[in-house]
């Protein structure tokens, strides 16, 4: 109380005076400074200096400046970014064509046990990267139910956890519940009559799918696309726990940092990935609008 | 017991059949929905070639259902036939009934131009690129839309929309045109406008149109037959002049614009409103109410639900008057003054007067009815005269 | 209902999809509350894995636990007055704050924890405690609640009630603490949810960040995984799966309220 009535010069407070008045309800300048401090303090303390601090990190590097550019003058680590691109961008594509034909049956279809299936699909959206990739293991690992249904069918257990097929698996199985939850959403919206409209006019069933449904999800699927792809390029448990040869960018990162303590190198191609994934994200606001880019990240 | 179109009197001898229009039939159609919803009940209904048939209702009445029965949206129940022309098409989806579809939302593709969404049909039809352009631009010359040939869609107004709606809907040349409250979503004035047009296109191609509305102007206006529905049943059928001077039910009467409405009573063959006697043989239009409520035949005994419009009560001197009500309010529309009137009836009615006519708030006014102009229908007979009419 | 082949195919893939997703986590489920994983079910079942597993790893169970609670705290009373600013004075400076704040969530885990080793790595005593930690989560959690906070107090029309209540005399804390917070609670409970599912969830933040002393559930979990024991992994995953579960079926029930009510409209044609 004795706080608003400073802010507003007066001794005492007057209603006859407040009501109507729009500026009266208003806390003054002193306490929305308040009020953001703590959050201030902690992003500014934990995140922004320390950026900075990597920033100039990188200056520590044996090439001096030239460092910042180390992902591309590195044969090895363009080739580990090309390779993390490569992954990303096949898990991508994959996640879409399966989620798009899913999300859209999912949304279109009602019968029963629905909201079961849509209930499992969704369920490892807050796994961490490492049990993501434990269930890659028990799929495809020496014990893993692919092995074993191989086994019985052709007599060879085929096991791939370890391998660049396993890693791959892993990816799609942390993308498969954000991007389905994305199109489910992008296909809601939808309008039938559309759809209704071409029919009208003679249009088969694939001709609806190309002329009209896929144009109306295009932007939900680009969206959702870019979030997958930033998720994975940024993924790390998942290679971590599978440990295979495919060296995919944040496991270089770790290495460099925390065997080689290279740690000028380290922060070099961590800007450089925080700066693809924020791009990605970025389009993804400016596509669609606040809430997608909160909505589908989160784990992983 | 049910309105069927064969059994009106009245709509067979209005010449509604044109040349060149596919005749439709609906034959033992119901349609109830998978989650037990009985929306339509049993009927049958037949649409002459070249009508424009008005299927009129408030929302939740079946009408949509019946236009997407026709279009191949949805199907009957089993046992339910519909026919184009010699065509049963009873088990065709729609994209092979060859029908044209105007959506309330209209429905145009955003991700495409207007010239592209109008010629769309004629691509599915694979018809060659040049034959496609040239049908296409006649048709939006046909429609005034010409110059809005390469704009998107966001870029157009409701009205223009509309128009390409319908250019889209009619470039395949369908055997029927089915507009689903197409003008709803425009303003008062666009939606005269555009209703005036789509009147005169529908009677300049000759084709079979079903329209679905809410707006009983639209209907009197477009209609050659009017279908009023209630509740998945047909009301009546008729054509605007029959169900504007002859409704057969109250809630025809209602809902086409009823005007005013007392309650009398029916006493031997006239009609008795408080000290009023009027000779039923008098009277325009009356209409007995059946044990279930519905209506035909001749007025029978009891309580009377008496409806008249501005026409039906024509102000007098005092001593030609046969009631008297006070003046309580006055409107000024232009064309006429509409007063509202108490003292007559239990409710205020109102009545339409020349803008000239001197009046004011609170001043007595006399008045006597106009028999012809009177609709009464008998809600309930007494129970003795239920037995003897039966 | 005519349901071609069209229907079923997508039907299976959709089945496929699910079992895909939902075998592993079956699978490792049962693995560890089997007595013989490599013999299967006839050998038995047993909590003997998941009590060696509490041995083992209770310490990391619990610090995951405490961890997620600090985190809702810490995320709540810095969160939920920032969002307060955000939403009613939107101006540039404002704006550009919730970009920087949001940048955690886009930026990779590691690159975070390297950020913050770097900065923070030389202050021994600070560096080793569950604190440490405790800063990563929040980062990375804090733009959630302030989100979800933020949206319900735009949909609020926060303006006419604070007018209304300062009409009949109501100061500022008064106004914030009994007629807006009560008011935004929808979003600081869903923004709560979301806040400890994240923190308990975490790992690549926590992995860089971590000491043998200050190990979170999922830290414990990679350890186990690396250790090659089956049943003591799958009896692990099991313990952070009953944990989860729970939280994630309350965001989605959270998410979908009306679903049930609106598949029952569907049919019903209204014309």
């Amino acid at each position: 109380m004795a706080l608003q009535n400073l802010g507003e010069g007066r001794s005492r407070p007057s209603f006859s005076r407040y009501f109507g008045m729009s500026r009266s309800a208003m806390a003054s300048p002193a306490t929305f400074m308040a009020l953001m401090a703590p959050g201030v303090a902690i992003v500014a303390a934990f995140f922004l200096i320390p950026l900075v601090l990597v920033a100039m990190e990188v200056t520590n590097g044996p090439d001096g400046w030239a460092t910042y550019l180390v992902i591309l003058t590195n044969a090895r680590y363009f080739e580990s970014l090309v390779q993390t691109l490569l992954m990303s961008a096949g898990v991508t594509v994959v996640a879409l064509i399966l989620c798009g034909i899913v999300g859209m049956f999912l949304v279109r279809n009602r019968f029963s046990g629905r909201s079961v299936l849509i209930g499992l699909l969704t369920l490892p959206l807050s796994f961490p990267g490492t049990v993501v990739g434990f269930m890659v293991i028990m799929l495809a690992g020496r014990q893993g139910a692919v092995g074993s249904i191989s086994n019985a069918l052709i007599g060879e257990k085929t096991v791939f956890a370890y391998e660049i097929a396993g890693l791959f698996i892993g990816y799609l199985y942390f993308s498969i519940p954000r991007v389905i939850l994305a199109v489910m959403a992008s296909a809601e919206k939808l309008d039938p009559q559309l759809e209704e409209a071409a029919r009208s006019l003679g249009a088969p069933r694939w001709r609806v799918v190309r002329d009209v449904i896929l144009p109306g999800l295009m932007p939900g699927l680009v969206s959702s696309g870019a979030i997958c792809f930033a998720t994975a390029m940024g993924a790390f448990g998942t290679a971590f726990t599978l440990a295979t040869d495919i060296d995919v960018l944040p496991m270089v990162i770790y290495t460099e940092f925390t065997r080689n303590a290279n740690i000028a190198v380290a922060a070099a191609l961590s800007i450089a990935l925080g700066l693809i994934t924020w791009l990605c994200l970025s389009a993804v606001r400016f596509l669609v609008g606040e809430k997608a880019d909160l909505a589908a990240r989160g784990g992983a | 017991m049910n309105a069927t179109a064969m059994a009106q009197p009245g709509s067979q001898t209005v010449q509604t059949e044109k040349p060149g229009g596919t005749r439709i039939e609906l034959a033992g159609c119901t349609k109830t929905f998978p989650d037990g919803t009985r929306a339509l009940l049993p009927f049958d209904l037949t649409i002459n070639g070249g009508e424009t048939l008005v299927l009129l209702g408030p929302s939740g009445c079946g009408k949509t259902t019946i236009l997407r029965l026709i279009a191949g949206l949805e199907f009957p129940d089993a046992g339910g036939k519909i026919t184009f022309g010699a065509d049963d098409v009873t088990s065709q989806s729609i994209e092979k009934r060859r029908v044209g579809m105007v959506f309330q939302s209209y429905a145009l593709f955003p991700n495409m131009t207007v010239a592209e969404n109008v010629a769309y049909g004629l691509k599915v039809q694979k018809v060659e690129r040049r034959e496609r352009d040239e049908r296409g631009r006649a048709m939006l010359e046909m429609m005034h839309i010409d110059m809005l040939a390469d704009r998107r869609i966001d870029q157009l107004s409701g009205g223009q929309r509309q128009r390409v709606a319908l250019a889209r809907a009619i470039a395949l040349r369908p055997r029927v045109l089915l507009l689903d409250e197409p003008l709803t979503a425009l303003d008062a004035k666009l939606r005269v406008t555009l209703r005036t047009e789509i009147n005169s296109l529908l009677r300049k191609l000759g084709i079979t149109a079903i329209y679905v509305t809410h707006d009983q102007e639209e209907a009197m206006a477009l209609g050659d037959r009017i279908v009023v529905m209630q509740k998945g049943a047909i009301a009546q059928i008729g054509t605007p002049r029959e169900i504007y001077r002859a409704p057969r039910s109250p809630f025809v009467a209602d809902f086409v614009g009823a005007g005013n409405r007392l309650d009398g009573r029916i006493e031997q063959n006239s009609l008795v409103l408080g000290d009023i006697k009027i000779g039923l043989d008098q009277i325009g239009h009356a209409v007995a109410g059946g044990p279930n409520g519905h209506h035909d035949g001749n007025a029978g005994q009891g309580v009377a639900d008496v409806y008249f419009r501005a026409d039906g009560l024509a102000i007098c001197t005092p001593d030609q008057g046969q009631m008297r009500g006070r003046v309580e309010a006055i409107s000024y529309l232009g064309e006429k003054s509409r007063l509202t009137v108490s003292g007559i009836g239990e409710s205020v009615i109102t009545l339409d007067v020349d803008p000239d006519f001197q009046i004011a708030i609170g001043d007595d006014i006399h008045c006597r009815f106009n028999p012809e102009r009177l609709t009464v229908f008998s809600r309930y007979p007494d129970a003795r005269d239920a037995a003897q009419t039966m | 209902m005519r349901r071609g082949w069209p229907f079923y195919a997508q039907l299976g893939l959709t089945v496929l999809l699910c079992l895909f997703i939902v075998v592993p986590i079956v699978m490792s489920a049962l693995a560890g509350v089997t007595v013989n994983v490599f013999k299967g079910l006839s050998s038995g079942l047993t909590l003997r894995w998941i009590f060696e597993v509490w041995d083992l790893y209770a310490q990391s169970i619990l610090l995951s636990l405490w961890l997620a609670v600090a985190c809702l705290v810490v995320t709540t009373l810095a969160g939920v007055p920032l969002a307060y600013v955000l939403v009613r004075r939107p101006n540039r400076l404002t704006r550009m704050f919730e970009e920087i704040l949001t940048l955690p969530v886009a930026i990779p885990g590691l690159a975070l924890a390297l950020a913050l080793l770097i900065t923070y790595g030389g202050f021994g005593s600070f560096r080793s405690s569950w604190v440490f930690i405790l800063i990563g989560h929040v980062l990375f959690t804090m733009p959630f609640m302030v989100r979800s906070v933020a949206a319900v107090m735009s949909a609020m029309d926060m303006k006419t009630l604070e007018e209304g209540a300062a009409s009949l005399g109501a100061g500022f804390w008064h106004r914030f603490l009994h007629v807006i917070v009560p008011n935004a609670m929808p979003g600081i409970l869903a923004g709560a949810l979301m806040v400890v599912t994240l923190s308990i969830g975490e790992f690549n933040l926590t992995w860089m960040l971590h000491t043998p002393l200050t190990k979170t559930l999922p830290v414990g979990l990679a350890d186990s995984y690396a250790s090659m024991r089956l049943e003591i992994g799958s009896a692990y995953t099991l313990i952070f799966f009953v944990l989860i579960m729970p939280l994630l079926i309350a965001m989605q029930m959270l998410a979908n309220p009306g679903k049930k009510r609106r598949a029952a409209s569907q049919p019903a044609e209204d014309e």
